[in-house]
């Protein structure tokens, strides 16, 4: 039953659930306690043990759902669901009649005769749900079904399921029958479509459990490497997702640890040792220091009409960033410059890039808006500070105000530019790009999310 | 904590039964997190909105298992030394007052400043032992004989820093004091950690815990709670009481209202001696329900439509 539990865990995987090894082990151990008799408790420990949230959990109530409806009745199983006694809907009397019938005929045709000694056909004539669907999962297993992506392969699969079942000896009886038109054709047939019905449902039911998880990853995938000014509205959903999973991922992996030895104190051997001037006597008492090395973001979105479309997402990741990190400070430019920190707290994400837009959109001028940034937060920019800022740098011919620029990048741990136009693009026309660069420690190019979170990454990693 | 010590947590029904005799109501769900942590020596991180009883929680298992509840409410800022241990330096200072004279004994016929100050180290050392130590919660519920619940309250308070902090003390139930060794728990702790959600809890530490959601309660759930904390109120009103806040409930409101607020508004209801769900009456106790003045002007505009709804449910 544990091969169950991992086979549930793979199917969480398809969804975007992140389950760690030792994760599958408290699985494990939480079934073992709980068991498997009862199925509500079974997925109530299930879900306090491998959902991190409220949507991790309704996944996999889901999940559940259709995965152990499926494992209950389907596999080697010892939970009472499966006995056939237990069940709620007692099998029906076994149809005695039929099997006569076809019993008596098979003199007649030897097909019929070899097909009534497999297990299958007898399980199809005793009604044995049982042992048809102990029969079905082994069958499952022998035919890889798991293994099922496409929806074109559904009817290969279907095939593979009938041939491991052992269903080509009933096969060859129906031929039989057919050839001799004999009155009992119907009656196998109903026999053969039944299974062929309950096996085709499995299939079925085996891809979109496969499926639906791999595209989800597919589309992932796709929508993480397409250039960001062409993601279409229709994928904002998944699109936000994403980046929220991925701020997430940055997040954990760069939550520092603590420096243990730093917590204010006093300094015992200092203060005795300068007490020895003093006769013993301790006038002075010293301590250590608590050093609070807490790096800052200070991050500056461009929201004009020459970037829009990179805009949204650039202030999407902006706020899921400003979410899960702390110490992040949000600013929205393009003729001045705010800070929108408050109001990524205040709103939910799409308001709140609404609102930065609305506040802060309309034509660029980056001289006056670094002149507003300068007054709002230049002071707080010391040696733990990165700055980063997304834009073109396309400034309409207006003053640069380079010289804020290197004001900024003299303070500054660091500062970053991520420009969505290729490099090439970078100082033509009325870009300053390249003058902005030399008050940089590092410009890229950025136009995906996957180039984004790449970026954040290393930014992060130089950070501590 | 060792199972057999406590029969209280044997199975999930006497969980519950047992926490019901207490006054606590909870979903199977609930009592199903609390046997799991038990028997798995998990800590459970319980979310949810606030007032839905988290807090209330760790309180009620404390009372149940009889073992003290140690509680370290979270905040910004919060750090080792409020939460860990730290050195008691008045009483340091003033035994290095006090043994002043033997500082002369001991540094008499060392020969140089090198030596006085070796000498002077190992003297130090002395005040950095767990005579000096003051314990904090954290340590605290380690040093207990019995075993006890250790509540990290509203964990989304503090700052990302100090999870890594939990986290490193969750995972094998020692605290490492430089000057001093590692200190291994007694008896390991139950550990319930609460969070109202006002930032996401980091990966790593969700993921040493067992994760317990608990929403708002379902009708039935709410009036046994009310029932149980509110005994004397009429059992019609208790009804309508609890079918009006789930329609508030529905509302878009800034803050919806908690069982916090349902128990509260019951027993204003109570003192009030209601015998009804007037209309009047619910306008004017309606702030007991809703903090914020906008959520009340939303709940009055479609008051009548909502009363009338809640007193004729089933
Ligand atoms: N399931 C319950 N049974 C009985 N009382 C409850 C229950 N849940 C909450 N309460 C009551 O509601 C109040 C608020 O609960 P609390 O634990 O402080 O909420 P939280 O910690 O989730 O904000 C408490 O006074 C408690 O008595
Ligand atoms: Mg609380």
């Amino acid at each position: 039953m544990q091969s169950a539990i991992t086979g549930f865990i793979q199917l969480l995987r398809s969804h975007e659930l992140r389950v760690s090894p030792a994760e599958t082990l408290d699985a494990m151990a939480v079934a073992t306690t709980l068991g498997y008799g009862d199925r509500a408790r079974l997925r109530d420990g299930l879900a306090l043990s491998l959902a991190k949230s409220a949507r991790e959990e309704a996944i996999l109530l889901r999940c559940f759902d259709q995965y152990f409806d499926k494992t209950l009745a389907g596999q080697a199983d010892p939970a009472p669901e499966a006995d056939p006694a237990a069940a709620p809907e007692s099998p029906a009397p076994p149809q005695e009649e039929d099997a006569t019938l076809l019993q008596e005929a098979a003199g007649e045709f030897p097909e019929l005769g070899e097909a009534l000694a497999t297990p299958l056909l007898q399980q199809l004539l005793d009604n044995d749900r049982t042992e048809l669907s102990l029969a079905m999962g082994q069958a499952a297993a022998a035919s890889g079904l798991g293994n099922i992506r496409m929806f074109t392969q559904k009817g290969q699969y279907t095939r593979r399921m009938l041939d491991a079942l052992g269903e080509d000896a009933l096969r060859r009886a129906i031929i039989a029958l057919e050839q001799a038109d004999s009155p009992l054709l119907e009656l196998l047939k109903g026999y053969s479509d039944n299974l062929r019905e309950q096996v085709r449902d499995s299939v079925e039911r085996e891809y979109l459990l496969q499926a639906e998880g791999h595209n989800r990853q597919f589309l992932d995938d796709i929508l993480s490497r397409t250039r960001l000014n062409q993601l279409e509205q229709r994928y904002m959903d998944e699109v936000r997702e994403l980046v929220r999973k991925m701020a997430r991922k940055l997040a954990a992996r760069h939550s520092r640890k603590p420096k243990v030895q730093k917590r204010g104190q006093l300094d015992m051997g200092r203060t005795l040792r300068r007490g020895i001037a003093t006769d013993g006597v301790m006038f002075n008492t010293y301590w250590r220091k608590v050093r609070r090395d807490k790096p800052q973001i200070l991050a500056l979105c461009d929201v004009s009409g020459s970037v829009a479309a990179y805009a949204k997402f650039l202030l999407l990741f902006l706020y899921s960033l400003q979410d899960v990190l702390p110490r992040v400070r949000s600013f929205a430019f393009s003729s001045h410059l705010g800070e929108i920190s408050e109001l990524f707290r205040e709103h939910p994400v799409e308001k709140a890039i609404e609102l930065a837009n609305w506040r802060y959109g309309g034509a660029t001028d980056y001289g006056s808006s670094l002149e507003d940034f300068a007054e709002l937060a230049l002071n707080d920019i010391n040696s733990s500070t990165t700055v980063i800022i997304l834009g073109d740098a396309r400034n309409n011919g207006g003053d640069p105000r380079l010289e804020i620029m290197q004001s900024v990048y003299q303070r500054a741990r660091r500062v970053l530019w991520l420009n969505p136009e290729s490099r090439r693009a970078w100082g033509s026309g009325d870009s300053e790009m390249l003058r902005y660069q030399s008050a940089c420690h590092f410009a890229a190019e950025c136009n995906n999310l996957q180039q984004l979170e790449r970026i954040i990454d290393q930014l992060l990693r130089l950070n501590h | 904590m060792h199972t057999q010590d406590f029969p209280q947590l044997e199975s999930i029904e006497r969980i519950e039964q047992g926490f019901e005799a207490l006054g606590y109501i909870c979903s199977t769900k609930i009592a199903t997190a609390v046997f799991l942590a038990f028997q798995l020596r998990k800590p459970v991180l319980v979310e949810g909105p606030p007032g839905v009883g988290k807090t209330e929680l760790a309180k009620t298992c404390a009372e149940l298992l009889s073992v003290p509840l140690i509680r370290l409410q979270c905040y910004e800022g919060l750090d080792e030394a409020k939460a860990l241990y730290e050195w008691k330096y008045g009483k340091q200072l003033l035994y290095t007052q006090v043994l002043k004279e033997k500082l002369g004994d001991l540094l008499h016929g060392a020969r140089g400043l090198a030596e006085s100050v070796e000498r002077l180290h190992q003297f130090g050392d002395i005040f950095f032992s767990e005579d000096f130590l003051e314990p904090r919660p954290l340590l605290k519920a380690m040093q207990q004989e019995r075993g006890a619940i250790l509540l990290i309250d509203e964990v989304d308070k503090s700052d990302y820093e100090f999870e890594s902090l939990l986290l490193e003390i969750l995972s094998d139930y020692q605290i490492s004091i430089p000057e001093i060794g590692t200190v291994k728990a007694r008896v390991s702790p139950m550990v319930f950690l609460t969070s109202n959600n006002s930032r996401d809890i980091s990966d790593a530490l969700k993921r040493r815990c067992l994760h317990l959601y608990i929403p708002f309660p379902t009708v039935e759930l709410e009036e046994r709670i009310v029932l149980s904390r509110v005994p004397d109120i009429d059992a019609t009103l208790r009804h309508q009481l609890v079918a009006f806040v789930h329609s508030l409930r529905e509302l878009d409101l800034k803050k919806a209202p908690a069982i916090s607020e349902t128990l509260d508004w019951a027993r204003s209801l109570l003192l009030l001696h209601a015998g009804d769900l007037e209309e009047d009456l619910v306008r004017s106790t309606l702030n007991v329900l809703l903090k914020f003045e906008d959520d009340v002007q939303n709940a009055e505009s479609g008051l009548g439509e909502l009363l009338r709804a809640a007193r004729s449910t089933p």
